[in-house]
């Protein structure tokens, strides 16, 4: 199971968190055991830094050594800490993948959950209603959002293990998946030997890998978006967003639900029509895409910060 | 009578259901369905029900002699293991529709996803549109309609029945042949096009079991190494 929900604001005129969380909420049965949504709000000239903090230690301790590696990286504009992230924003010249190696490599047990100009992540164990409590997530603003319930099958309930996960190396880009990635182990092991780090074992994190691979080998996201249905194996509907786009994967068999509607106002995306229906009404046609099928939008809004 | 789906759980509204046709009344609305899974599962009596919106997984399965309207579309498995009945979808129905029906008709106005009516039993499956790919894998019995085109690997290892098509197939399944439609084969799919009111192509194919799979045999190791 899982549930995947995917929305695009065409006309900035619908509450994104609110719909967020409505969609959520319809798909919470499909994964009880942990919630989280990707949002991408207003660019800012900086890089919000989403950082889980080591579990062990004690946080107060962990964030005044974790903003001291930052600053060696680049000056910081302001943090703050929201439940069980250190949300931080840096000038944004500073080298995304530098900063990431140096957290990661000085502090054992850290993760950068996510990294952009627009893009931040929340996710946590538990509900949708949990991951609003702490993180008022129907309070976001943006443009678009994708959002994952999760059912796990083969790996851990944590907060590691909990979608969306960001594409590390790439900022503002970010994906969640129904399914299972069964040629995981083997793509797992050949990216690996040639030096991509992976943070956790749950078999969609290899998405993102997969993707960032593809764009530095010179690919659009499009294009890697279509291969992907020829490299993966298994069962998949997965979305990916990132600044300017929203995307959707449905494996070749189409074993894995998705619906769709397209109106002039909005896409909304989500594993079953119930989430569409409750979060945006009856006044549309939600369709399922074909098996095999990949599909791009661009965002055409910006939102005003 | 009138069932709203706002507030109440599936079990309210399918027991509801149930109660409501038992207690006489036998027209029934069941509004603001919103895509909801299960939704009138196993009518056994007879009773006019219609959902009006789009439902969820499993709509009417394991029904026997109720006639069903959805207006708008079903999720997977719709109408799976009906007995008897009618099932009318307006809009286009997920994967699996009338998996497994032994009897009754099912009737999509707009496009089926894959695997529909796939180990059908008896029973027919009126597709208006286009249908996706192994419609009527492994069917033993019945017929299945599709008006537009077919996907990919169409009435493979079937066993028995028959399924038309009137668009483009993309691929015969393991075992599925093309036969000549008789003259009779001709009058009912009109017949069956117009109780439905659903605008039929110029003419048919029609595809049934080429019954190799029947009886294994050696010499023929060839047609069961792909099959399997």
């Amino acid at each position: 199971m899982c549930g995947i929900i995917g929305f695009l604001d065409k006309t900035g005129s619908r509450p994104l968190g609110q719909t967020l969380l409505a969609m959520l909420e319809a798909l919470s049965c499909r994964g009880p055991d942990s919630a989280g949504v990707a949002v991408f709000g207003p660019a800012s000239p900086f890089l919000i830094v989403q950082i889980m903090l080591p579990q062990q230690e004690d946080h107060a301790a962990a964030v005044k050594k974790i903003l001291e590696t930052a600053r060696d990286c680049g000056a910081i504009i302001n943090h703050h800490l929201v439940g069980d992230f250190l949300r931080i924003e840096v000038d944004g010249t500073v080298d995304p993948v530098e900063l990431e190696e140096m957290l990661v490599g000085r502090h054992a047990g850290l993760e950068v959950v996510s990294l952009g100009h627009s893009l931040e992540i929340v996710k946590q164990v538990g509900s949708p209603a949990g991951l609003e409590k702490t993180y008022g997530i129907s309070k976001r603003q943006g443009s678009h959002s994708i959002g994952h319930t999760r059912m796990s099958t083969e790996s851990r309930v944590d907060l590691s293990h909990s979608q969306p996960f960001w594409a590390h190396g790439v900022p503002d880009l970010a994906t969640v998946h129904n399914g299972h990635i069964t040629n995981y182990h083997k793509l797992r092991r050949q990216y690996e030997q040639r030096g991509y780090r992976f943070y956790n074992e749950n078999d969609s994190e290899v998405i993102g890998v997969y993707l960032r691979d593809r764009l530095a080998a010179g690919m659009s996201l499009a294009d890697a978006l279509r291969s992907s249905l020829d490299d993966f194996d298994g069962s998949f509907s997965y979305l990916a967003a990132s600044g300017d786009s929203l995307a959707f994967v449905k494996d070749r068999f189409g074993f894995k639900p998705l619906m769709v509607a397209e109106t002039e106002d909005f896409v909304g995306i989500a594993t079953e029509e119930i989430a569409l229906r409750t979060a945006l009404g009856r006044e549309f046609v939600a369709l399922e895409p074909a098996p095999g099928t990949a599909r791009i939008w661009s965002v055409p809004v910006k939102v005003s910060a | 009578m009138e069932i709203n789906c706002r507030d109440k759980t599936t079990r309210e509204i399918n027991r509801l259901l149930r109660e409501s046709i038992a207690e006489g009344n036998k027209d029934i609305q069941v509004l603001e369905p919103d895509g909801r899974h299960n939704l009138g599962v196993a009518l056994l009596e007879p009773a006019h029900v219609v959902f009006d919106g789009s439902v969820g997984y499993y709509c009417a399965g394991m029904m026997d002699g109720a006639d069903v309207e959805i207006r708008g579309s079903a999720g997977w498995g719709t109408a799976e293991s009906m007995m008897n009945g009618t099932i009318i979808i307006e809009g286009n129905a997920g994967s699996g529709v009338a998996a497994s029906i032994r009897g009754g008709t099912v009737v999509v106005r707009g496009d089926a996803a894959a695997r529909a009516g796939v180990s059908m039993k008896g029973g027919r499956l009126l597709i208006g549109g286009n249908c996706g790919y192994m419609a009527g894998f492994m069917m033993q019995k019945g017929t299945i309609v599709i008006c537009g085109n077919a996907g990919h690997a169409l009435a493979d290892s079937m066993y028995e029945g028959v399924v038309f098509v009137g668009g483009t197939i993309d691929s015969l399944g393991n075992d599925a042949v093309l036969e000549e439609p008789s003259a009779a084969d001709r009058k009912n799919l009109q017949k069956l096009l117009e109780a439905y009111n659903i605008p039929g192509p110029k003419s048919f194919r029609k595809v049934v079991a080429g019954r190799k799979l029947w009886n294994f045999d050696r010499k023929e190791i060839d047609v069961w190494k792909v099959a399997l």
